[in-house]
């Protein structure tokens, strides 16, 4: 049996892990606050983005009388898809739980399901650079350490990279593969495709009886937008993730401290017992040696 | 609300302003400013970089706007403006030193890429110091 000593100097270790446990839940609950208030303030934008693409698209399609220039008529029209670009977007450090092993684990299927195409892979975060370089994949491009105001940097030349490739007919869409926050405890691993745009199968809602006017025209309408468009669904992968992962290092190390307190509450018992034990015993020795 | 318009104006930061008016008036990317009153036809089109005029209870009032997208319907405005900032965010003095440092770029400028750059912070600091100090010309 381990002597008093042995298990004081347990307890005083375990203690010190929850407290760093503790730190770290505590920063994970400020920076998730940080990423989910960027996120919340661009889910109006990039819906309503998302909503007047639709619409303008579908007020396009099939009207070949409307002329549309090449970058327009390339972003919204699928081809068939013969190599594909995809970012996979995990997170710089570990501590969080499933949260990379998830995602990475998409990603490998995805790369699994699209095994027939040439795949272009870009990485944000080292845990996927690392997953990267151990499946020896070759690499568009790589994003490593971001912080969270440089992710519309990140973003910008990701979307600019992307189009040009897909204009020159380099690639035939792009995907994203990232965490998709649902609240502060539930992350789901998601893969969605930027572009081409494909108009959902139900019409967005049957009050735009009245369609719109289009001024100047539609392919300056489209032009304008969707670069944006791009652009503003990446950025909201990528906050959707960020905020995704602190909030599943949150969690983690929520349940790392419990678990911590709960071995704390275990060693100190077997400590009671031990030191009981050895007052016992000296009790009986005393006792037994007044007796004689 | 019968005669009134939903003027929303979101950027990818935040909502900057969202409340009912009875009329707007904002910069179209292509042919001058674009007046919008209840009940108009719903039309899509680029916003341009300015001023976004609108009245509430008589008073007009303006947001700036660089570059962006309105949705116009009968009863709303909403414009997904690139960036956009109420009157009380604008930094008059910092406004007037980006102009001055503008146009001393504009002077120096070698490349046409330099120049393009220069220009446009030089007509965003215009437009801050316009939307700060006085509305400028553009009236209903």
């Amino acid at each position: 049996m381990a002597s008093l000593q042995d298990i004081r100097r347990r307890i005083r270790s375990v203690k010190n892990t929850q407290q760093v446990t503790k730190a770290m839940k505590m920063i994970s609950a400020v920076k998730l606050r940080k990423s989910q208030e960027r996120l919340v303030s661009l889910r109006p934008y990039a819906s309503k983005m998302k909503e007047v693409v639709y619409r303008v698209v579908a007020s396009v399609k099939g009207r070949p009388e409307i002329h549309l220039g090449p970058s327009a008529t390339a972003l919204i029209s699928p081809r068939e898809e013969k190599a594909i670009r995809v970012v996979v977007v995990a997170s710089d450090k570990g501590l969080c739980g499933g949260f990379n092993a998830n995602i990475l684990k998409r990603a490998a299927l995805f790369l699994q399901e699209n095994g027939d195409k040439r795949v272009k892979v870009d990485v944000v975060g080292k845990r996927a650079f690392d997953w990267a370089r151990r499946r020896g994949l070759t690499l568009e491009s790589e994003y490593l350490g971001v912080p969270l105001p440089g992710l519309q940097k990140v973003t910008r030349e990701i979307a600019d990279a992307a189009a040009q490739q897909y204009e020159a007919g380099e690639i035939d869409a792009l995907y994203v593969v990232y965490n998709h926050f649902q609240s502060a405890v539930a992350q789901e691993p998601t893969v969605v495709k930027v572009f081409p745009v494909e108009l959902p199968v139900q019409p967005m809602d049957a009050k735009a009886e009245i369609p719109h006017l289009l001024e100047p025209d539609p392919n300056t309408i489209l032009e304008t937008l969707l670069p944006r468009f791009v652009e503003t669904e990446v950025l909201r992968t990528l906050l959707e993730s960020s905020a995704s992962e602190h909030g599943a290092r949150m969690a983690a190390m929520d349940k790392a401290s419990g678990n911590a307190g709960e071995m704390i509450a275990k060693l100190t018992l077997t400590m009671n017992k031990i030191r009981q034990a050895a007052i016992t015993n000296q009790i009986i020795e005393i006792v037994s040696g007044a007796n004689a | 609300m019968a005669g009134h318009l939903l003027l929303e104006v979101v950027t990818p930061e935040r909502r900057v302003f969202s409340a009912q008016v009875q009329e707007v008036m904002f910069p179209t990317a292509h042919r001058g400013y674009y007046g919008i009153k209840p009940e108009h036809t719903p039309v899509m089109t680029p916003v341009g970089n300015g001023l976004i005029y609108f009245t509430q209870e008589g008073q007009r009032h303006w947001l700036t706007v660089f570059g962006g997208f309105a949705e116009v319907g009968p009863d709303h405005v909403t414009i997904l403006a690139r960036e956009s900032e109420t009157v009380d965010m604008i930094d008059l003095p910092q406004a007037e030193a980006d102009k001055q440092q503008a146009l001393k770029l504009l002077k120096e400028a070698q490349t046409e890429h330099d120049m393009d750059e220069a220009q446009a912070s030089l007509e965003a600091s215009i437009i801050r110091i316009q939307a700060a100090s006085h509305p400028g010309g553009h009236g209903f």
